[in-house]
């Protein structure tokens, strides 16, 4: 499985590295960074931390490093138990095996490509020869052959990118820890490289944590994701969980675009069937869900819809009366593969994407909801019901 | 972080040893200045005196009242001119850009390294011309020439950091090249006038050569000529010497305490003194 | 929108021209002529108060170089930059090091540091003079009190040893100004290159060598170039603390021009000694800023 690395000193067998983090806190002056983390990744697995700016996501990912020290917690990687507060140990960074791949690249500009990829080596004294066909056949891996002896300020963004990415893989490292490393690359490339990135983690099997705010590059990308907020865990899960049955408010509305749409709604009794009232429209609850909420009646619940389960009703065969809004267009978006209506209804506005409308701007149409797809959320924890 | 095993008390220990070192001489000038002479001689140069009198500082202070004067004047006018060409220089140089004007620009800054020794005689001849021989508007005219290569790099600087986005939005807008200058670039450059009076008041305070060169008459003696006249006419009685040091050493302290910051960045603009 | 007339705008561009047209008269003439004129005394024959301008070559020029004072002023210039300059740079770069450390109170110290920078020769030529003084001065009775009394010297009334006397000083006066710059450079190593160089596994020392350090450049030569220039022109320290002595054990070349111009009235001489202080420092300078220039266009 390494054998295109070459010889290196110390030959490992090929262990399982799975990294364990248990109840990580992080506070900075008054502010938690990090609160109270814990998760499991499992070997070889691509597990991405997502979340907006300033959820912690970047800190978790320099203490798993070992380049801060945290107020509370463990982190073990694979066998190894790197950081215990409790226990007064924290191993520096050089000695966890871990390989980093930086947002800015950190690639070391008085240096050319190929001393940049070989510092890693040449730090642990490995012998010169060893050095070079290391370095070449990481090179060749990521085609930067012909780059070897340039130097950083004639190369391009994603030419530089791959640097930072050869010195992460030129050494046999545990762990990859890449910090957004697409953020600094225009559209294209980055969903070029995104490819390219995943490629190469599954070739080499190294376990993978990858950090970022976009959550297409996450869905895309990931084995796993943890999706984090000012500190906290919101969920873990495999893209598909995720998408399909979001823990909370926030996972919904952050996962997925364009965003689901969320109506505030009553639950009430009417009859015998459960109703969601909206005060434009109602919805009937389907049987199978009922049961899970008959302890709602009365209280006020969120229901989350994503924009491709809402149709106009045109499209669908057998429309059901009582799941559909009849909303006005006010903007048509078409995508290309879609088309994204901006709807109002009432005071309510919702975005339906549509495979093509002929409808009009300022055109009243009926809009039919999937309610298998619906998503309840209990309005005072934000938390998913159904 | 990055020297896991280096013990940080001896980091401090080095430090503070290292700051004993530095600061040793300015010490001793301290102690000394209260000293009695008999203080001077029968105690150790570092240790408080024994007696102590402010007598050093009032003898010392008599002899460089006047040129404390003197600099004071000199510096200070000076200082406002270099600063105020300074800054037009600064102006045109980025923002009205014309040919030729990194020209003009690498002429000014060669004039900040050159050795003054290169200039005195033309110097001496051109001022007695003018009748400012041992005159102080003789110093102030020499330290405002000489001071305008480093302020107008100064300004140059700071002024390359103003979008030129705002200087295109103020013409569209009707101003002219001088309105511009008053109300647009002159409000935002307090910054460059603090580094650059901070810088030139310590330089033209300190400097020596052209005050020994141009005015070693009582009338228009800067402080730094007359502190170098009382080491030498006061051999033994190091007590007055130090006082003397401690008088002219007290405003570019002050400064340094004050608004060492902007002098630090005035340095780094790759300048120099002396 | 109402423009004002071309009355104004030209106006406007006369009183910013006027403006303009002072620094370019003034740093003309003080600069770049009075060097001409120099240059041109130094050329003739000008001996004693009233001036002459019989130009008589360079025979002022090759008096210097067969002058042994001359040859000892030029000596002590260079001994004094052969050590002043690398030492300087060296404590300078150790001491940015230093700061670098996340040390608490960092700006403290850099202040305490970088204060002898800020004072005037004379003050620290007064300051040195006590300290080097041979019988009751700082350094001699420091060494007393320490029991080893072995090493008290006559420090600067040593002809021996008054030179690196003076360099030491100067070292002390300079350091804080190199620790500036390279500090400078230092904080400009973006910090995720050190986070990189951490993960690749280098350590205190190894980290600096392999990834600080030839980064810095770029600060050295700027530092270089100032230091240089300083040692050429050194003239208020030694003239307050030494005057030349003992002997010409510190003579250097401005102390040179100062006093064969002044005190003895051979400006001719004097000039020829300040043209040659100029042409050397010019080709310390322009090569450096021509660099610079460049290197701000990319």
């Amino acid at each position: 499985m390494d054998t295109w690395l070459g010889p290196l000193k110390d030959n490992t067998v090929v262990k399982m590295v799975s990294i364990t983090i248990k109840n990580l806190t992080k506070t900075y002056g008054n502010t938690i960074a990090v609160k109270d983390v814990s998760l499991q990744i499992k070997d070889k697995e691509f597990f991405v931390f997502l979340g907006p700016s300033g959820c912690g996501k970047t800190t978790t990912l320099l203490a798993i490093a070992g380049l801060i020290k945290v107020d509370s917690g463990e982190i073990w990687i694979g066998d190894d138990m790197v950081t215990s507060v409790e226990h007064g140990i924290h191993k520096v960074p050089q000695e966890r095996e871990v390989a980093m791949v930086f947002q800015d690249f950190a690639i070391y500009p008085h240096m050319t490509v190929f001393e940049n990829i070989a510092f890693p080596l040449k730090i642990r004294k490995l012998k010169k020869n060893d050095i070079d066909e290391s370095v070449r056949k990481a090179a060749e891996i990521l085609g930067i052959s012909e780059l070897l002896e340039r130097k950083p300020r004639q190369l391009s963004g994603g030419q530089r990118q791959r640097v930072a990415l050869g010195r992460a893989i030129v050494r046999k490292p545990r762990v990859f820890l890449m910090d957004e490393p697409l953020a600094n690359l225009d559209a294209k490339l980055r969903v070029q490289t995104r490819t390219e990135i995943k490629k190469l983690q599954r070739e080499l099997g190294v376990t993978t944590i990858y950090v970022t705010h976009d959550q297409v590059e996450a869905m895309t990308m990931a084995d796993r994701i943890m999706v984090q907020r000012d500190g906290v865990v919101e969920q873990i899960g495999t893209p598909d969980e995720l998408y399909n049955h979001p823990a909370n408010l926030f996972v919904a509305g952050f996962i997925g675009s364009p965003p689901m749409n969320f109506i505030d709604c009553t639950l009430v009794e009417k009859g015998n069937r459960l109703w969601l009232d909206a005060n434009e429209f109602k919805i009937a609850v389907p049987e199978e869900m009922a049961n899970k909420l008959r302890s709602y009646v009365g209280e006020e619940v969120i229901v989350g819809i994503r924009p491709e389960d809402l149709y106009e009703t045109k499209t669908v065969k057998e429309p059901v009366p009582e799941n559909t809004i009849i909303a006005t267009i006010d903007v048509i978006e078409p995508v290309g593969p879609y088309v994204l209506l901006h709807l109002r209804a009432g005071q309510l506005y919702l975005v339906a994407s549509v495979k093509h409308t002929r409808a009009n701007i300022g055109q009243q149409v009926n809009i039919e909801m999937d309610c298998s797809k619906i998503h309840i959320f209990d309005k005072k924890t934000a938390r998913a019901i159904l | 972080m990055r020297f896991p095993k280096f013990r940080r008390l001896s980091l401090y220990i080095l430090l503070v040893l290292l700051a004993f070192m530095f600061m040793l001489p300015l010490w001793t000038c301290f102690t000394t200045s209260f000293k009695t002479v008999e203080d001077v001689i029968y105690t150790v140069p570092m240790e408080p005196p024994v007696s102590p009198t402010t007598e050093p500082l009032r003898t010392a202070f008599d002899i460089m009242e006047r040129p404390l004067l003197n600099s004071f004047m000199f510096t200070l006018a000076a200082m406002i001119l270099s600063c105020l060409l300074g800054s037009i220089n600064g102006y045109i140089l980025t923002k009205i850009r014309f040919k030729g004007s990194n020209t003009v620009f690498l002429l000014f800054t060669i004039g900040i390294f050159i050795p003054y020794q290169a200039v005195l005689i033309p110097l001496v001849l051109t001022m007695s011309r003018l009748g400012l021989y041992n005159h102080i508007g003789g110093l102030i005219l020499t330290h405002t020439a000489y001071g305008i290569p480093i302020t107008t790099l100064l300004f140059r600087n700071f002024y390359g950091l103003i979008p030129d986005s705002l200087i295109m939005a103020a013409k569209t807008d009707g101003a002219g090249t001088w309105t511009i200058y008053r109300r647009i670039v002159l409000p935002l450059s307090l910054l460059p006038f603090v580094v650059a009076a901070v810088f030139q008041f310590t330089s033209i305070w300190n400097d020596f050569l052209f005050g020994v060169v141009l005015a070693r008459g009582a009338e228009a003696r800067p402080a730094s000529v007359a502190l170098a006249n009382l080491k030498g006419t006061t051999e033994f009685q190091w007590n007055v010497q130090m006082a003397g040091t401690l008088w002219y050493a007290l405003p570019v302290l002050v400064v340094y305490m004050i608004l060492g910051k902007y002098l630090i960045r005035g340095y780094m603009a790759g300048a120099i003194k002396g | 929108m109402r423009f004002p007339s071309q009355k104004v705008f030209t106006k406007d561009r006369i009183v910013t021209s006027l403006f303009f047209l002072i620094s370019p008269v003034l740093v003309g003439y003080f600069v770049y002529v009075c060097i001409g004129w120099n240059v041109v005394v130094s050329l003739s024959d000008w001996k004693g108060l009233t001036p002459s301008y019989n130009i008589v070559g360079f025979d002022q020029y090759a008096n210097l170089f067969q002058d042994p004072v001359f040859l000892t002023a030029l000596q002590n210039n260079l001994t004094l930059i052969l050590l002043f300059v690398p030492t300087s740079l060296s404590l300078g770069l150790f001491l940015a090091i230093l700061l670098d450390l996340k040390v608490r109170a960092e700006a403290v110290f850099r202040s305490i540091y970088l204060l002898p920078f800020a004072l005037s020769f004379v003050i620290t030529a007064t300051l040195w003079a006590w300290m080097y003084n041979p019988s009751i001065g700082v350094i001699n009775t420091l060494i007393e009190r320490t029991g080893l009394g072995f090493l008290k010297s006559g420090w600067i009334t040593d002809p021996n040893i008054a030179l690196y006397c003076i360099v030491l000083a100067i070292i002390w006066q300079f350091s804080g100004y190199t620790m500036l710059i390279f500090l400078a450079g230092i904080k400009s190593i973006p910090e995720s290159q050190i986070m990189a160089a951490e993960v690749d596994g280098a350590y205190g020392f190894e980290l600096y060598r392999h990834v600080v350090i030839p980064q810095l450049k770029t600060p050295a030569l700027s530092a270089f170039v100032v230091l240089m220039v300083f040692a050429l022109k050194a003239f208020d320290f030694i003239f307050v603390l030494t005057g030349g002595g003992p002997g010409y054990s510190t003579y250097v070349l401005p102390l040179m021009m100062f006093r064969e111009t002044f005190s003895m009235t051979h400006f001719a001489y004097g000039a020829a000694i300040a043209t040659i202080l100029f042409l050397v420092s010019l080709v310390i300078v322009v090569p450096y800023l021509y660099l610079s220039f460049r290197r701000e266009k990319e």
